[in-house]
């Protein structure tokens, strides 16, 4: 339990104050239509996508998992994080063919690269898929929050699961994605700042930078420092295959879309800044801030190292960062601190609220329920959803404990048999929505097969995550490519269409050919070469 | 650096090129340098000063060799959007 002082609970109610406030100015500009319900007028300039990139992605759980992959691995647990790196291709690839594709969401943006049943097909799924995904990461960062206040004040995990979602609901539903924006960018810099100010003092707590350097060699655990200290090629803790898996799966992943779980609301942020060169910066620039965020979080983690070496149970020290600012910041600087994590708390809770309410509103309501209804009803729509998505929020909050397997399986999913499909639909116009269809189905069953039967009836060994990958991807493409060519291309109207708006980059050539046959695009010999 | 070209066109920054390819290159390994370069500059080791030094001058020739790229792509395509963006409400009211 920690004990706040008034001007703790000043600094904690004052901001909240403050961030409600500012979301709810937005109200007059969020309710003019849906593209600003949901996309803030497709008008920002890069720096405000980019501060809700990275807010989006600091959640309450998210020092957690940093504190457990650094306290047990050193400085080469970082490469857990660097998941996110998919961006770094992703700003000058993907997002620059989807910014141009104009999509709302991703659902969307599949018929317009697909046509047909196979493509309503897909939007459907996807939409889907994502609202229950949004309702279902919603339940799971309230319940972070809710153990966090429980570890703080003793209330029941309930509490807080309710009480800032609903906070933060009040500024959602009042100015949708204008309020998430907005407050994302003063809660990304609070937070950032205070990140900073915390890691600082827990550094210089533990000895200061020479220190912690000092103690570490003097406990034999220099290796600590290492980001490259291997165990092996494939045995031990940290094999230099998983490294090398892992590299692939993030850094070339960013050539496709929907390759990780983050490009959904990456997707939303990139339709909302006003220029494709907007777009790029902003997803390059916040994820640039995750890189660097995660760094000063790994230091400061290893302070709390040498202070507490000996920590075996998980929970324990997965607590690490929280516990550097509730045990050693002065009176006065731990409400700061807390007003910081519920910073970090609702900017994640609005983004799910506002991106799962867009694909419930833009791809099932108004696609396929009511496609001639107005701009005002649809923003009535979102709000409505938004407040489905909360109310079911709190439902999958409460059944966490029995479904957090499922998550983690459910994620695992998309890492998986799916990540070349994903990077197929945007590079190889042959690829259909039959194909990328198939993938899905059968990354379902074989994700059981691999992960979970075969090994129960001992037909295949449990074997390690970055085998699994590989096995997967190899066995999925054994059923979506021949599916892919049994089936017929997509019709050439929609891809020579397609093709002049978003000019995809990779293997386009007989699209290419016919929009330059039809005078759509530019003859490319007088251009620079490159590409298909 | 006569090599990297920094004056296009709409209709030539539309293709993918060696700058494209470029960036891929360097960006990835900007985020590398940028995050081990971070944690090591906190601990005070020289090297850490010199790896983060090196990612900000690999950002800043990125943003050298693709920002006139970017640039021409946007301004060509703006003009474009407001035909594109009506086409796209065409098909979510199954009107195409």
């Amino acid at each position: 339990m920690v004990h706040f002082a008034f001007l703790d609970w000043f600094w904690v109610i004052a901001f909240i104050l403050l961030m409600t406030v500012c979301g709810v100015l937005f109200y007059k500009l969020g309710k003019r239509s849906m593209a600003d319900f949901f996309l803030a007028g497709r008008g920002l300039p890069w720096w405000l996508p980019a501060t809700s990139v990275y807010a989006t992605h600091t959640a309450t759980d998210t020092p957690i998992w940093v504190s457990g992959v650094v306290y047990q691995h050193g400085l080469r647990g970082l490469w857990y994080t660097f998941f996110s790196a998919w961006c770094a291709i992703s700003a000058f690839a993907s997002t620059r063919i989807f910014r141009r594709s104009l999509a709302y969401t991703q659902a969307e943006w599949q018929t317009l690269r697909f046509s047909g049943l196979g493509a309503e097909l897909l939007r459907g799924w996807i939409a889907g898929w994502q609202v229950f995904m949004n309702m279902f990461i919603l339940g799971w960062v309230g319940m972070a929050m809710g153990k966090l206040c429980n570890y703080l004040f003793g209330w029941p995990q309930w509490v807080a699961l309710v009480l800032f979602s609903t906070i933060c609901a009040v500024y959602v539903l009042a100015a949708g994605y204008w309020g998430v924006v907005m407050s994302d960018f003063q809660q990304g810099v609070i937070a950032f700042l205070v990140i900073v100010i915390v890691s600082l003092w827990g550094i210089g707590v533990a000895g200061g930078p020479h220190g912690i350097v000092a103690k570490l060699s003097d406990m034999g655990q220099s290796w600590r420092l290492n980001p490259f200290a291997f165990s092996g090629l494939t045995g031990g803790d940290f094999p230099l295959v998983w490294f090398l898996t892992m590299l692939v799966i993030a850094v070339i992943g960013g050539f496709g879309m929907g390759t990780a779980i983050d490009w959904y609301p990456e997707a939303q942020r990139i339709q909302s800044a006003k220029t494709v060169r907007d777009a790029s910066y902003s997803i390059w620039s916040g994820t640039a801030l995750i890189v660097t965020r995660n760094s000063i979080w790994a230091v400061a983690i290893l302070g709390f190292f040498v202070l507490f070496p000996n920590i075996q149970e998980t929970a324990q020290y997965e607590m690490a960062w929280y516990r550097i600012g509730f045990e050693y910041l002065p009176a006065g600087m731990v409400g700061l601190f807390f007003a910081a994590i519920v910073a970090i708390h609702l900017s994640t809770i609005s983004a799910h609220l506002n991106l799962g309410a867009s694909y419930a509103t833009r791809d099932l309501y108004h696609h396929y329920f009511k496609p001639k209804a107005t701009e005002k009803e649809l923003v009535w729509v979102g709000r409505i959803s938004t407040f489905i998505l909360l109310i079911g929020s709190f439902i999958y909050g409460s059944m966490i404990k029995e479904i957090t397997q499922w998550l983690i399986f459910a994620l695992w999913i998309m890492a998986a048999g799916i990540w070349l499909p994903s990077i197929l639909q945007v590079v190889w116009w042959r690829f259909n929505s039959w194909g990328y269809l198939s993938s899905w189905v059968a990354n379902l069953g074989l994700s059981w097969l691999v992960v979970w039967i075969l090994p129960e009836f001992h037909l295949l060994p449990v074997l390690p995550d970055y085998l699994q990958f590989w096995i997967m991807m190899v066995l999925g493409g054994l059923v979506y490519l021949p599916i892919t060519f049994l089936t017929k291309p997509e019709d050439m109207d929609r891809l020579v269409k397609y093709y002049v708006m978003s000019r995809p980059l990779g293997w386009w050539k007989p699209v290419r050919l016919e929009a330059e046959r039809r005078g759509l695009v530019a003859l490319r010999a007088g251009a620079a070469k490159g590409g298909d | 650096m006569s090599w990297i070209r920094r004056r296009w066109t709409a209709a030539e920054a539309d293709f993918w090129t060696k700058e494209d390819y470029l960036t891929f290159i360097i960006s990835p390994l900007v985020y590398v340098l940028l995050m081990i370069g971070t944690a090591l500059s906190l601990f005070l080791l020289w090297y850490g000063f010199f790896l983060l030094g090196t990612g900000v001058i690999l950002m800043l020739v990125m943003l050298w060799i693709i920002d006139p790229k970017l640039k021409a792509v946007s301004e060509d395509y703006e003009a474009k959007q407001k035909h594109y963006l009506e086409d796209l409400e065409k098909i979510a009211r199954w009107e195409d």
